[in-house]
């Protein structure tokens, strides 16, 4: 299993740690070098710098075609948006998941053929339910 | 026509400005405070303090009955969902954006953004037409076919000076379709001879610039 991680911080950086085993390969792209190295000193993890705007050719090296799944998970939101569906139809990847912060967009695009998740969806509900059983 | 323009800095200013005096409802969406004051109290323009990437906001802007949106944050993933957000909004408004990574452009138009303009493209081109003694000249793209509109200018002493164009070994995607002789323009045929000075119009394959280039004016 060939895993493209998108974004390396907090969630990102979790959701990497988590998958590591010897049946995955993961690459992870992030603009945060020190984050990057940390990441990729794991085994089986790598790394791609993105340091100039050009999104295309970073994926491109991170040998997208073949990637069995893609996680959009940077910080921010748009940024994910965009990349998950430029997997998703420009190179057909099978499994892409989008994280967005904001639960509106979570329901516009759930519809997309992207599988789109939120945290916030369920710090609402937490919330909401801490309060109402008071 | 009523036109939602979202981002009012460069571009959405001179836009909203010029749509506005052709007489064209505009409605703007800003995000700045400070941006959006100087709009509406100095400029009397009709604008709304508020984030273009919330669906709320077009709305309230009046999407639903807007001919166009115009995407011009300077972001072009937050154009992208201002126009996808658009779209869910009411699909037959035409959608307009700015991209700045030139390979957004496609994809862009993969996702259905009506209209995309490559800005940095664009800018590239016009550059390139600085520079001294550069006889090629990008003039369009030939929208929706893989196709651009060249002009060469042939120098002095170039190989293909004194040859018919039927003699030229031109690449099979390259139409030439004008030829400017000192100063008067005609339609070229098999027997035109090429003149040091000539202009030639061709439509080509994007890609096939250079192959194009060399024939008029390698020596």
């Amino acid at each position: 299993m060939r895993v493209l991680v998108y974004g390396c911080g907090q969630l990102a950086s979790g959701v990497v740690r988590s998958l590591i085993s010897d049946a995955t390969e993961i690459t992870v792209l992030g603009d945060e070098r020190s984050q990057l190295e940390r990441l990729s000193s794991f085994p089986k993890v790598s790394a791609v710098l993105m340091e100039e705007p050009i999104m295309r050719d970073y994926l491109m090296e991170a040998h997208i075609a073949t990637a069995d799944a893609f996680l959009a998970l940077s910080t921010d939101d748009h940024e994910n948006l965009l990349v998950a569906q430029i997997a998703r139809r420009m190179f057909n990847v099978e499994i892409v998941v989008c994280h967005v912060e904001e639960p509106q967009l979570q329901m516009i695009y759930t519809n997309t053929g992207l599988s789109v998740v939120s945290y916030s969806v369920g710090v609402l509900q937490d919330v909401q339910f801490a309060i109402n059983s008071t | 026509m009523f036109v939602v323009i979202v981002g009012c800095s460069e571009a959405g200013f001179f836009l909203s400005r010029a749509l506005a005096a052709t007489g064209h409802e505009v409605a703007i969406i800003e995000r700045e405070p400070h941006r959006y004051d100087l709009l509406t109290e100095n400029m009397g323009m009709v604008a709304m303090l508020g984030d273009g990437a919330d669906r709320e906001v077009l709305r309230m802007a009046g999407v639903e009955r807007a001919d166009a949106v115009f995407a011009l944050t300077g972001v072009d993933a937050t154009n992208l969902v201002i126009c996808q957000l658009s779209k869910s909004l009411a699909a037959s408004t035409r959608t307009v954006t700015i991209v700045k990574d030139p390979k957004h452009e496609p994809i862009f138009e993969e996702l259905g953004i009506d209209v995309v303009v490559n800005w940095v493209q664009l800018a590239l081109n016009a550059l390139e037409e600085g520079m001294p003694g550069r006889p090629l000249r990008h003039l369009m793209q030939l929208q929706p076919t893989a196709m651009e509109v060249v002009c060469v200018t042939v120098p002095t002493g170039a190989d293909a000076v004194g040859k018919r164009l039927g003699d030229l070994d031109l690449p099979p995607e390259s139409i030439v379709s004008l030829i400017i002789k000192h100063g008067h323009a005609s339609l070229p045929t098999r027997q035109t001879v090429v003149e040091a000075g000539d202009e030639i119009v061709a439509a080509i394959s994007i890609g096939l610039e250079q192959a194009f280039y060399d024939i008029f004016t390698g020596v």
